[in-house]
């Protein structure tokens, strides 16, 4: 299957519905054959983002384009993207093939071609045995299968993914992803793929967006985002996250708690420092700051504590291994802080 | 009917539940068997009797099926019935599509209209329709005034189906919008995303998706039309079977079995359409496959666009409401005949029943309302029961209860005075047969298909999850039913209610028997005295006025609370 | 009259008559213009009395009484259809009453006033006549029917309208007038011929005066109170009396063991006093009174049965006769023009068409398919003779066989062959006719 690979161009784009502005300013960039996340917590309008590219909702403002169409004015049928919906939405009284066959049967395709591009769209995601099921009878796992399998035979330019793992079981959902990846990666299609959960993002994203009240706050790689957040929401929500306030003072961050961290970058007027719970070393006395355990968590392979501090309560995260006493509620500790490539942020 | 999988997974743990459901289906199986199938049985096993000696027989039958007149009535009344199928679905189609699809004024104002004709009273509805669309009515004065020719809409089979289609269209409009609404709209949206727009798309997606409302109520449609003998004997079409079977059972001093034979058939085909109707939504229960709800998108239209529509449907509007607009030019005219409009006009008719009519109102609202109130009850017990438990028989309750369909008035009342005449009721009461709750029951039994469907059209499309997570989280079987599933079907109840309280407001043909005396006497009946004699025209139709006025009032504000409580569900829907 | 109204089929009220020691309970098909004028006469001659009035189309008030007979509640029945009271009556339903009046006489136009056995009596007279439309006969430019006869000619296709003799006890009584004045044969060839210029043959008696009034066609045959009250009413219609016309009476009858006897009695009486007769002449019942003296303080232009110049042409009524053939006559009537009125009016059509082309061109040949085809559509499957034969009539009245008789074939059998066979000679003159239409 041979696509001609696009990017997509979104330039200042603002929709609202009704009253309630939704989306403010979108201007972004995604490479022909680029693998893209939008993150966001629910109600960010990383959905609306997406259905605006695909062509439903209330027409937005500004520009989409796909490879050098504007298509921000074609009705969805004109668009050539192809979404694979949150529920599915596989037509239960159509066949897995006539589900398949549909959009090649609306391209008004010649049915001798239609019959072996569905065998192959089915094939490709391994579910050409179950072809004449109805979608009743299929599990979650498969429904999602034909729904790609409908969605890449059509093959468009562009594949949108709304929350395409978020109806599956934990298992399926981790060897979903990768199924998914796979097949991007083999089909080379430029893929959007919109989720809230982190992880989903980070394994299998190329670049990501993430949004937040309709606005962009930061574009890049996972790691990018992960080690230079451009600002706290993107920090908290990429991992866990310490957010400080303070000041810089020469290549010091004096927290408002009054400790002094080194830091190597300069940020001008930067007032808050992230720092990362596995960045923190928890001891009984060989910090620098003084505090008391609040909370333990047991992870696993980690041991999360909540300590007190004079910088309110700061995560540690130390690694497990069995046998060593863990502190208890209450213990005193104190907290040693590697802050030397910490992100500074100006709030 | 999805029930294969939900019974199965009930299995023993729902013990409890069974047996409460088990009362409940006993209780409404006698309430049917003695107000339904006993007293018509009581009328219509004259069809298996040998007509002198009184012995079983199936004599009778033999010579239905060897009568070419009967045979070419079944033809007629079958041809009949799917063309006002097809001509109801034309109406029916844009309106719902419309109205559903997209965000357009008066949307609400329409699917009341859209419940009018149902409400239409007898003997009126036809008069005024012959009046303007009859050989000599406005219509063809007019064009063979000034064009020189006629258009014969009501000659015939034609004027059946004319009248028909335009009288039980909201069936399906009612049902069809229903299941619109009901479809998920990412089912659409996957459709457009894959090319396809338009009508091609209605065709292909949405309208599948809507098959369960459209069949129920296209089956409502047929069967009403097949049964209906109201309609062909007041256009004088007699070579059908309702009609034959009224003339040859209400002739005095005449026992032609022949009548009672036609009734059985009636019933019986009915019973069959149903079956078949059954048969083809079998596993087409989408609302288990649907996950989000939400209706369809609706979008703008643009100022063309909208022009086209607000035309379509004034055209549909003044078609479906000419009987009304008859009507009205019949109450407020002095005298009209052989002439496009009435000569004078004035408000006379209405100082004429001014005196009487508050006593027809009131009874009018307390049988019609007490009866669509018993109803929306049974139905949903019963469209619970059928489709959501494995009670052995479940789906014999609903056959008997959409048999009533197919029993013309006449016969169920003379089987309700055969049944009921001598038993005296306590309290001073008098005879059950002229009792006024008997009236109460009567139509609450005409009128139940009615609801039963909605409640079934309902049900269906409220996902088995729900009520699950209801119990999952300690809600007892009847705590789920009070609290999640009735909430949920309001919508559907609502229409049923309304759907049964309008058509009984204007029943006759039952209540008329059972009437004890006329200060018990509903608005048709007064309508019915009118309308007998010339001079009483113009009262009569003022009287069906009112009546419309009334019905039509609460079925708009049934409509206002339907559409608040899809407003508030949906709600959640549009945010993403 | 009005042995049926479409919808409706009437049941009786049972009233608890004991909770009204004074109410005197009657069951009636008639409208309320007719019954409040009498309620109200009645209830001002006989003050504390109440009438209750149940208003039913005949054959639900029969087929109630019938059904409530072990525990009546009704005092009278007051309707129209001598026959249902006939029904009433062989079942024992009626009481015998010996009820006061006089002045009245034994018989008008022909027909006996009152039941010979003393069960019901009649308290008015009504005959049938031809009621028109005038817009509609000066918009399609048609001379006045003034006659039966008139009706046949083709000028009136498609002009005429009446209500089936199955489903109206007056119209049965003309058709069965027609028969007796013109035999069986010529008088069945009448109503073939009238009936194949009818637009429609209703169900409800009321159907046909509702028609004429509208202009939904130009004639009708109807009773004529109906014309009359329309008349009355202000809808342009104006109702002719042919010479040969039917006198039917409207009855009063007192039920068995009503519950109120003496109240049943006082209102008989008082239908059939001078004052209640009077009554009779209100502009909204128009119906003609049974004793003779009334007709002096009638308004002008009423008709009179009883003057010289009504319907001369009366003819003697054979009760019996029309007894013993009463369903075999609405049967056959059904069979042969309601149900195949499609048929039947085409085949006069093309008949009527035939004769207008060949009016002029003496052509023997088509004159000759023309009788044949006039042979073929006035052809009746059954002779008077077997008509009136017990053992053929008594297929049509299976309630009221006697155990003794030996009844010969079904209902449904028999009206299947008159079925086929009219079917056929329909089709067959229609046929005849349109080969001679096309001979030049």
């Amino acid at each position: 299957m041979t696509q001609t690979k696009a990017g997509i161009r979104i330039e200042d784009l603002h929709l609202s519905f009704g009253d309630t502005k939704v989306l403010e300013g979108i201007d972004m960039v995604i490479e022909p054959g680029e693998f893209f996340a939008f993150l966001g917590p629910s109600g960010s309008g990383k959905s609306t983002l997406l259905r605006a590219i695909a062509g439903f909702g209330p027409t937005p403002r500004g520009r989409i384009l796909i490879g050098d169409r504007d298509i921000a004015n074609l009705p969805p049928w004109k668009r050539n993207v192809g979404m694979v919906f949150q529920s599915y939405a596989l037509w239960p009284h159509m066949s897995v093939r006539r589900n398949v066959a549909f959009g090649l049967e609306e391209r008004r395709l010649p049915a001798r071609e239609i019959g072996p591009k569905v065998e192959r769209a089915l094939e490709i995601v391994g579910l050409l045995h179950l072809a004449d099921r109805m979608p009743a009878q299929l599990s979650g796992g498969q429904q999602q299968r034909v729904a790609l399998a409908r969605t890449i035979a059509i093959e468009p330019q562009v594949l949108l993914l709304d929350e395409p793992l978020s109806n599956l079981d934990a298992a399926l959902r981790v060897q979903m992803r990768r199924e998914l990846l796979a097949l991007q990666r083999k089909l080379g299609l430029t893929t959007i793929f919109v989720t809230h959960d982190q992880e989903e993002a980070n394994t299998t994203s190329d670049r990501m967006a993430v949004l937040d009240k309709g606005v962009i706050q930061q574009i890049g790689t996972p790691q990018h985002l992960y080690d230079q957040p451009a600002n706290a929401f993107v920090a908290g929500f990429l991992g866990t996250a310490n957010i400080l306030k303070g000041a810089l003072q020469g290549a010091e961050f004096v927290t408002a708690g009054g400790q002094h961290l080194p830091v190597a970058a300069m940020v001008k007027g930067a007032n808050c420092i992230v720092l990362r719970p596995q960045n923190i070393h928890i001891s009984m006395s060989d910090g620098t700051i003084a505090g008391r355990v609040a909370h333990r968590e047991f992870l696993g392979s980690q041991i999360r504590y909540l300590v007190d501090t004079a910088d309110g309560k700061i995560i540690v995260d130390t690694l497990h291994s069995s046998g060593r006493p863990p502190y208890d509620e209450g213990a005193p500790v104190s907290l040693a802080i590697d802050s030397q490539n910490a992100p500074l942020l100006v709030a | 009917m999805p029930n294969t999988s939900q019974t199965a997974s009930s299995g023993f743990t729902l013990f409890p539940r069974l047996s409460g459901a088990a009362v409940a289906g006993i209780l409404i199986a006698i309430f049917l068997m003695a107000f339904l199938i006993l007293p018509v049985a009581q009328v219509i096993y004259v069809a298996f009797l040998e007509a002198r000696t009184g012995s079983f027989t199936l004599q009778n039958f033999q010579d239905f099926f060897s009568t070419t007149l009967f045979r070419e009535s079944f033809v007629n009344s079958f041809y009949v019935s799917l063309m006002s199928v097809v001509v109801a679905t034309v109406i029916a189609l844009p309106l719902a599509y419309i109205t559903t699809r997209f965000n357009f004024g008066g949307a609400a104002v329409i699917q009341a209209l859209g419940v009018i004709p149902l409400i239409m009273p007898p003997f009126v509805g036809a008069v005024a329709m012959s009046l303007l669309f009859g050989r000599n009515g406005s219509i063809n004065l007019l064009l063979n005034q000034y064009l020189g020719f006629r258009i014969p809409f009501m000659e015939g089979l034609n004027g059946v189906i004319l009248v028909q289609s335009i009288h039980y269209f909201p069936f399906i409009l009612i049902n069809l919008s229903a299941s619109l609404r009901n479809i998920d709209r990412s089912m659409e949206e996957a459709a457009q995303n894959l090319g396809s727009y338009g009508m091609r798309m209605f065709r292909r997606i949405v309208f599948p998706l809507a098959m369960p409302g459209y069949l129920a109520g296209a089956a409502l449609v047929f069967i009403k039309v097949f049964d209906d003998l109201g309609t062909p004997l007041l256009l004088n079409v007699n070579n059908m079977l309702a009609p034959q079977a009224y003339l040859r059972i209400t002739g005095v001093g005449i026992n032609d079995p022949m009548g009672y034979v036609i009734s059985f058939i009636l019933v019986a085909f009915s019973v069959f359409s149903l079956w078949v109707s059954f048969l083809f939504m079998r596993g087409k229960d989408y609302a288990t496959v649907q996950k989000g709800g939400g209706g369809l998108s609706r979008r703008d239209l643009k100022p063309r666009e909208k022009w086209l529509a607000w035309g379509v449907i004034l055209l549909i509007l003044a078609m479906v409401l000419s009987p009304h607009i008859g009507l009205l030019l019949l109450a407020f005219g002095t005298i009209w005949s052989f002439s496009p409009l009435p000569d004078g006009f004035t408000v006379q008719h209405f100082g004429t029943i001014f005196t009487q009519s508050s006593q027809y109102v009131w009874n009018t609202l307390v049988y019609a309302g007490s009866a669509a109130v018993v109803d929306v009850v049974l139905g949903t017990a019963i469209a619970y029961i059928v489709i959501r438990t494995g009670l052995p028989g479940r789906k014999w309750l609903d056959y008997m209860a959409t048999a009533a369909l197919a029993v013309p008035g006449v016969v169920l009342g003379i089987g309700y005075l055969r049944m009921f005449h001598g038993i005296q009721l306590p309290f001073g009461l008098g005879q059950m047969s002229s009792f006024w709750g008997i009236i109460i029951v009567a139509l609450a039994v005409r009128r139940l298909p009615y609801a039963l469907r909605a409640c079934m059209a309902a049900l269906q499309q409220v996902a088995l999850s729900l009520e699950e997570a209801a119990e999952s989280l300690g809600a007892s079987r009847s705590s789920t039913i009070r609290r999640i599933v009735v909430p949920l079907m309001t919508g559907g109840i609502l229409a049923g209610f309304v759907t049964s309280f309008a058509t009984a407001a204007v029943e006759l043909s039952a209540t008329i028997m059972l009437v004890g005396r006329s200060s018990d006497a509903p608005l048709a009946y007064g309508i019915y005295l009118y309308m007998q004699s010339p001079a009483g025209r113009g009262p009569g139709a003022a009287l069906g006025i009112l009546a419309v006025v009334i019905v039509a009032v609460g079925t708009y504000l049934s409509q206002r609370i339907i559409e608040r409580e899809r407003a508030r569900q949906t709600m959640t829907g549009d945010q993403h | 009259m009005n042995r049926i109204s479409a919808f409706s089929a009437f049941a009786l009220m049972m009233t608890s008559a004991a909770a009204f020691a004074d109410t005197v309970t009657v069951v009636t098909s008639f409208p309320r213009d007719l019954t409040d004028p009498f309620k109200a006469a009645f209830e001002a001659a006989h003050p504390g009395t109440t009438l209750e009035v149940v208003s039913r189309n005949t054959n639900a008030a029969v087929s109630h009484l019938q059904e409530t007979r072990s525990a009546n509640t009704i005092d009278l029945m007051w309707a129209s259809a001598p026959d249902a009271f006939e029904v009433l009556k062989e079942e024992e339903l009626l009481a015998k009453v010996d009820v006061k009046f006089e002045g009245i006489p034994d018989v008008i136009g022909g027909y006996p006033v009152h039941d010979p056995d003393g069960t019901y009596f009649g308290f008015a007279a009504s005959g049938y006549g031809i009621m028109y439309n005038t817009r509609y006969v000066q918009a399609n430019d048609l001379p006045i029917a003034r006659e039966w006869e008139d009706l046949k000619r083709a000028e009136y296709n498609g002009h005429v309208a009446m209500s089936s003799p199955s489903r109206s006890g007056t119209t049965h009584l003309t058709v069965e007038t027609v028969l007796q004045g013109e035999g069986w044969d010529q008088g069945w060839a009448t109503w073939k011929w009238i009936s194949g210029n009818m637009n429609t043959v209703t169900e409800r008696s009321f159907g046909v005066p509702d028609a004429v009034n509208s202009g939904a066609t130009g004639f009708g045959i109807v009773i004529d109170f109906f014309g009359l009250a329309s008349k009355a009413s202000g809808f342009p219609v104006e109702l002719v009396y042919p010479s040969v016309t039917a006198i039917v009476p409207a009855n009063i009858g007192i039920i068995a063991n009503a519950p109120n006897p003496e109240g049943a009695k006082q209102f008989v009486e008082f239908l059939l006093s001078p004052d209640g007769q009077k009554v009779l002449l209100d502009p909204a019942i128009m119906r003609l009174p049974v004793d003779p003296k009334i007709y002096a303080s009638a308004p002008d232009g009423f008709p009179n049965p009883f003057s010289e110049e009504f319907a001369p042409g009366a003819i003697e009524f054979d009760v019996d006769k029309s007894g013993v053939r009463y369903n075999l006559v609405n049967s056959l009537f059904d069979v042969l023009v309601t149900y195949r009125l499609d048929d039947l009016r085409g085949a006069v059509a093309a008949v009527q068409k035939a004769e207008a082309a060949h009016a002029d061109t003496g052509n023997k040949e088509a004159a000759a398919l023309i009788a044949e085809a006039r042979a073929l559509i006035e052809a009746m499957p059954i002779t008077e003779a077997e008509a009136q034969d017990p053992a053929f009539t008594q297929v049509f009245t299976i309630s009221r066989a006697e155990p003794g008789t030996e009844v010969v074939g079904r209902q449904a059998e028999i009206e299947q062959a008159w079925d086929s066979f009219a079917v056929e000679n329909y089709r067959k003159a229609k046929e005849l006719a349109d080969q001679a239409t096309a001979m030049k």
